[in-house]
């Protein structure tokens, strides 16, 4: 036992075993890490591989279970829920797909395919499967989507090419080549022509795609919306391939010999720069969403214009809105798919700014005053799938955008609030309305199908207007009004909760068939109380008589040794 | 807090693991500490010692653990720790001494180096704890907390377009077998992974093909292609919609508890379950009572889940 110890006490033993210990454990971190990098993804190649009859199984089990509910049975974009989805799950046969790394008019990659699947393609109802299916069943799937699906066209045959595109060298943002992309962007690419003056998608709103679909040119704005940024949106990679490959079987061309690889870098930098910088949450791949509306109090006058500078001090509040799919009629295709809110107040109004993208600016036409927004069928007039050339099919009816607050919100026992649409008998909500044609209007809500007009005039718009494919709306109303039986009154210091509301009167939007949020929270912040601005001076004085008196004990004591 | 090494432990073998990382870190420590000795004459002084044991006993259990634990946990054991590290360094008076020598010599301004750390410390104490007190006195504003029911308890009946249905004994009259009689709960594992647009289907299959095709018409734009409640619209609307394949959702309830919320929908709800901010819809209001039984059948079969039931 002695001898034994002995042994083990000899320092080369231990250091032996030490450095072996480190070594092992390095080795396990760096083998793991080499197995992560494998399972990242799979190499690229450009050669499409041949699936083996269980891959073509396996892949026809997922697809069966996960996909043909609306790429349909044969792969056509006809499975039963694609009626009511635009844009339309893709129709396979053609073997047309967008989000390719290949030349225009190609066939994709598997690697593209996959990453399709992977990523999802947001902005669509395309989700990402990366967390629901292996990559072996994603693969699977693949290999039979594109063995048994694809049916114009074939992956092994010898005539079809693949030329992978040459990222080239990556031209890093920079001032200087967002100017050139912008120089691209209206001159040379003529983008400007579909993508509109300032991006928002909104210079041609009448193109269809190769099918005779509706398709709208990308509101480049949202890059959380395009459908290739592959989970990453604030990569311009993502830009310059869709640039240089084109999308197939849509009017968006290929620029790979028109534009040189360094304007395609510019133009992918500037299209970029377009994407207001936000927090993107993984799990929806939108911008994180605050559910508190921020009012800041000004001590003179409130902003009178929508250009005033004042506005730009705050950080408009991203508001995420849904559809209307919980009472007749319902919206399928909402395209108001977000509204920026700001928000000032004083001690008399407080004025609310709501900005929005919108490719149309939308006045209700005669034929559509006549109609009752609330009785119109959920398909168009056409009678056919909402998708089926729906989305523009409908009468033209006001653009609009609303705000909502429970009238009494005060007397309110939390949690309790009104229905958030349109409030319930119990509980009513004054909704502020803003429509295109006819201006500020005031609602008394008491349930989804129970919204009445009130002809206060309390609500005032202080300036609307519409430029190049975006609304701008400043609605200023006083804090306190004469009847706080149907109007909200404001307090300083309190949630108070609010909904939003947004119609776009190209895409049959009225009445009840709009975009729409749950409950947010408007909060009038009070002035910032004296104590922020005196305590932390006075305790960093204090921290520093401390630490005096600590030093002279310490000195005293050394002096008295 | 997120530990570091999340994708290197592998589930189910976490004491091994841990013990691998207390064992590993020992052996640093104390090889180190040889070493030093070897080299230099003397190992780390105890003020040093300290502190590495603390900070690194904070790393270990606060971002190499996985999954990592609870912060008052760590709180509670950083608290032992700190306790039991003086304990062991006021054991001895010689050790206690050599514990506070740095801390002296700073204060003091023994040597030039110890007067510029006494200079940075006493510059950047008061600048932290100004810093401090701004952050904990100025006023934000963060979304009050309401806390909901997610599975309220069902009324004893409902009636729906002008059928009662009594909730505990209701079955779902296209849960059937290839015969058409009742299917028990769990005997429907066979059906899995069939395919439910095969020419041949049984009628189990045949029912779960037209709920999905319901599903995919009405219910996906929340629930979502995977029914996970991220469906296009989940984003915008709080509470999200229910996520199907969580074992915390369809699995729990049984299958007319299902039909509850779906033919009733956000209003349907008692005071608890908040309906005021649900976006469910009132399937009532869209659907047939057979199409929304042919929907939960659908939604059971794609996530495999079992209803809850009385056997």
């Amino acid at each position: 036992m002695q001898g034994l110890l002995r042994t083990f006490k000899k320092k080369g033993v231990i250091l032996t075993a030490l450095v072996a210990f480190i070594v092992m454990s390095g080795l396990t971190v760096v083998l793991s890490l080499a197995q992560q990098e494998k399972e990242a993804g799979i190499p690229a190649q450009a050669k499409p591989s041949k699936p083996t009859p269980e891959d073509l199984e396996a892949g026809k089990l997922t697809y069966f279970k996960k996909c043909v509910w609306c790429h349909g049975s044969e792969g056509a974009g006809d499975g039963p829920g694609a009626d009511r989805l635009w844009p339309r799950p893709r129709n396979f046969n053609q073997g047309t797909f967008k989000i390719r790394d290949t030349g225009s008019g190609e066939l994709p990659t598997d690697q593209d395919l996959f990453l399709t699947v992977t990523h999802g393609l947001p902005g669509s109802a395309m989700p990402p499967w990366s967390h629901v299916l292996t990559e072996k069943q994603r693969t699977q799937v693949i290999q039979f989507v594109k063995t048994e699906l694809v049916k114009d066209r074939d992956f092994q045959d010898p005539d079809e090419t693949f030329t992978v595109i040459n990222y080239g060298k990556q031209v890093s943002s920079s001032k200087e080549s967002i100017e050139k992309g912008l120089e691209v962007f209206m001159k040379k690419g003529k983008c400007v022509e579909c993508h509109g003056n300032e991006g928002r998608g909104d210079g041609n709103a009448t193109q269809n795609d190769e099918w005779g679909f509706p398709i709208l040119p990308a509101d480049l704005r949202k890059c959380y919306n395009f459908r290739g940024n592959r989970s990453d949106p604030y990569n311009p990679a993502n830009v310059f391939r869709e640039v240089s490959t084109g999308l197939n079987g849509t009017p968006m061309p290929s620029f790979a010999d028109t534009l040189t690889e360094d304007e395609r870098w510019h133009v992918a930098n500037f299209v970029i720069s377009l994407c207001p910088k936000k927090d993107i949450d993984p799990l929806t791949n939108k911008p994180k969403i605050s559910f508190v509306l921020k009012s800041t109090f000004v001590s003179g006058e409130l902003p009178a214009t929508l250009d005033d500078p004042k506005w730009q001090e705050v950080e408009p509040l991203y508001v995420g809105l849904g559809s209307q799919i919980t009472h007749k009629p319902r919206n399928f295709v909402r395209l108001v798919d977000e509204v920026w809110v700001r928000s000032f107040y004083n001690t008399d109004d407080i004025v609310f700014m709501f900005e929005w993208n919108d490719r149309n600016k939308s006045h209700i036409t005669e034929e559509a005053k006549k109609i009752d927004p609330n009785t119109m069928s959920e398909v168009p007039p056409s009678g056919r799938a909402v998708a089926d050339k729906g989305v523009r099919n409908w009468p033209v009816f006001d653009d609009a955008v609303a705000i909502q607050f429970p009238a009494k919100w005060k007397e309110l026992v939390a949690p309790e609030k009104p229905r958030f649409i349109f409030g319930d008998a119990k509980r009513s909500v004054d909704l502020w309305k803003w429509e295109a044609s006819s201006g500020a209007k005031e609602y008394t809500g008491k349930g989804w199908d129970s919204l009445g007009f009130r002809d206060d005039k309390h609500l005032k718009v202080v300036q609307a207007e519409f430029k190049d494919g975006q609304w701008r709306v400043v609605l200023k109303r006083a804090l306190k009004t004469d009847d706080p039986e149907n109007e909200v009154q404001f307090d300083p210091g309190y949630y108070i909760p609010t909904a939003f509301f947004a119609w776009d009167g190209h895409n049959g939007d009225a009445g009840r068939k709009m975009s729409m949020t749950t409950w947010y929270y408007t909060i009038l912040e009070p002035p910032v109380p004296m104590k922020v601005y005196y305590l932390p001076p006075v305790m960093a004085l204090v921290v520093v008589g401390i630490q005096f008196w600590v030093y002279s004990r310490f000195d005293a004591r050394r002096r008295k040794k | 807090m997120q530990s570091l090494f999340q994708d290197f432990w592998i589930h189910g073998a976490m004491p091994i693991q841990l013990l691998l990382v207390l064992v590993f870190t020992f052996f640093l420590y104390v090889g180190g500490n040889y070493l030093l000795k070897k080299k230099f004459g003397k190992g780390v002084p105890q003020f040093g010692q300290a502190v590495l044991i603390w900070v690194g006993a904070y790393f270990i259990l606060g971002y190499v653990i996985v999954p990592p634990i609870p912060a008052t946990l760590l709180y509670t054991f950083m608290g032992l720790i700190t306790i039991v590290l003086f304990l062991l360094l006021s054991s001895t008076e010689a050790s206690w001494q050599e514990f506070k020598r740095p801390i002296v010599d700073t204060v003091t301004g023994a040597t030039p180096v110890y007067r510029s750390v006494r200079t940075a410390t006493f510059v950047t104490l008061p600048l932290i704890f100004g810093f401090g007190t701004y952050d904990f006195v100025k006023p934000k504003f963060e979304e009050p907390i309401e806390l909901r029911i997610v599975h309220p308890a069902p009324p004893q009946s409902i009636t729906v377009h002008n059928r009662n249905f009594t909730l505990q004994t209701a079955q779902n009259p296209f849960r059937v077998d290839d015969e058409g009689n009742y299917l028990e709960v769990g005997h429907e594992s066979k059906y899995f992974d069939n395919n439910p647009f095969a020419p041949d289907a049984p009628k189990f299959m045949q029912y779960v093909r037209e709920g999905g095709a319901i599903f995919f018409q009405n219910c996906h734009f929340c629930h979502g292609d995977n029914l996970e409640g991220r469906g296009m619209f989940a984003f915008a609307f709080n509470p999200i919609p229910a996520n199907f394949s969580d074992p915390g959702t369809l699995a729990q309830v049984q299958e007319t508890f299902v039909f509850w919320r779906v033919s009733k929908g956000g209003p349907g709800l008692p005071r608890e379950g908040f309906p005021w901010a649900s976006a469910m819809p009132p399937w009532e209001q869209h659907l047939t009572t057979d199409e929304m039984w042919k929907v939960i059948m659908f939604e059971y079969w794609h996530t495999g889940f079992y209803p809850r039931s009385w056997d």
